[in-house]
């Protein structure tokens, strides 16, 4: 029975050397054939497309754009609040209230006395 | 252009790569499985075309699941070897009583013609005596002791416990010996 079992591991050893027998090429042929046809279509990844507001900053040409933009019309916010006071108590500000454009054109510069006139 | 140009990429991440499209994985997993699928089908049928037909079907079951594969769950080859084994079972089913243990014609390969022979008369004997088995001892034992899986992926392969695995086994390689105990001479086993 030894020798038996002896003889059964060596087959089986043997068995395992040829574990993976030639497999004919028609079979990987066939495989193959299959594997192509089966496949699903190559995926192409697209960036993902922003929605909403993000679509709204890129448009804008993405963040750095929009925090130029936010900059500038806190400063236009600031400068109509701030400013408004002094130019209106100012000369200037007051001829802007009260007159026609001649006389601001007059105002600003002397070389546009001749649009006046 | 060599065949299997991705040999260091795991089976799981070659299927995600056919599932997205990459056709290269497509011939790597062919070249890399298709051999496997093959050898496990034919050592449960004895029978190179049926294992040939077995061993398509398997890989097309394979291609089909490819882009529900779940990643981490089973091994690629694990579950292979589950399909094949359902695969066998059903065509033993139906053929059974057919001759089941009909002798595979030996094929020519590039070996001696002494050495060829007496190495497949081996092997068919072996071959003859495996289908003589019961299906389930046959897959262990094939899945042991010719695959050469551990005891727990037979068991997550055949859906059993290690314990009825380690039974299968032991039961099947006594009545292999039994089978084979008078013809150690004819295969070219010398005594001693």
């Amino acid at each position: 029975m030894e020798q038996t079992n002896a003889m059964l591991d060596e087959l089986f050893a043997e068995a395992r050397r040829n574990a993976e027998a030639p497999v004919s090429p028609a079979l990987l042929a066939r495989v193959l054939a299959d594997a192509e046809a089966l496949q699903p279509a190559p995926r192409i990844l697209e960036a993902a497309r922003p929605r909403g507001w993000r679509r709204f900053v890129t448009l804008l040409g993405g963040w750095p754009s929009v925090a130029g933009l936010a900059t500038a019309a806190l400063v236009g916010v600031w400068i109509g609040v701030a400013g408004s006071a002094g130019l209106i108590g100012g000369e200037l500000g007051s001829d802007l209230l009260s007159l026609g454009q001649e006389s601001v054109l007059a105002d600003m510069d002397q070389s546009y006395a001749f649009l006046v006139d | 252009m060599p065949y299997d140009s991705q040999e260091d990429t795991p089976d799981e991440a070659l299927l995600v790569l056919y599932a997205n499209g990459d056709a290269a994985a497509a011939r790597a997993l062919t070249v890399r499985l298709t051999p496997r699928v093959f050898s496990h089908a034919y050592r449960m049928l004895g029978d190179r075309a049926e294992a040939e037909d077995v061993a398509q079907e398997a890989m097309i079951r394979l291609w089909r699941i490819a882009p529900d594969w779940r990643q981490g769950e089973a091994k690629v080859t694990t579950w292979l070897y589950r399909v094949v084994a359902n695969l066998c079972t059903d065509r033993l089913r139906k053929v059974r009583g057919i001759a089941l243990d009909a002798v595979a014609e030996p094929e020519d390969d590039a070996r001696g013609p002494v050495e060829s022979l007496q190495e497949q008369a081996r092997m068919d004997a072996l071959q003859a005596a495996l289908n003589r088995l019961s299906d389930r001892q046959r897959q262990a034992v094939v899945l042991r002791h010719i695959e050469g899986l551990g005891n727990p992926e037979i068991a997550g392969i055949m859906e059993i416990s290690v314990e009825a695995v380690e039974s299968l086994t032991a039961r099947g390689k006594r009545a292999l010996a039994a089978e084979l105990a008078g013809q150690r001479e004819a295969l070219g086993y010398a005594d001693g």
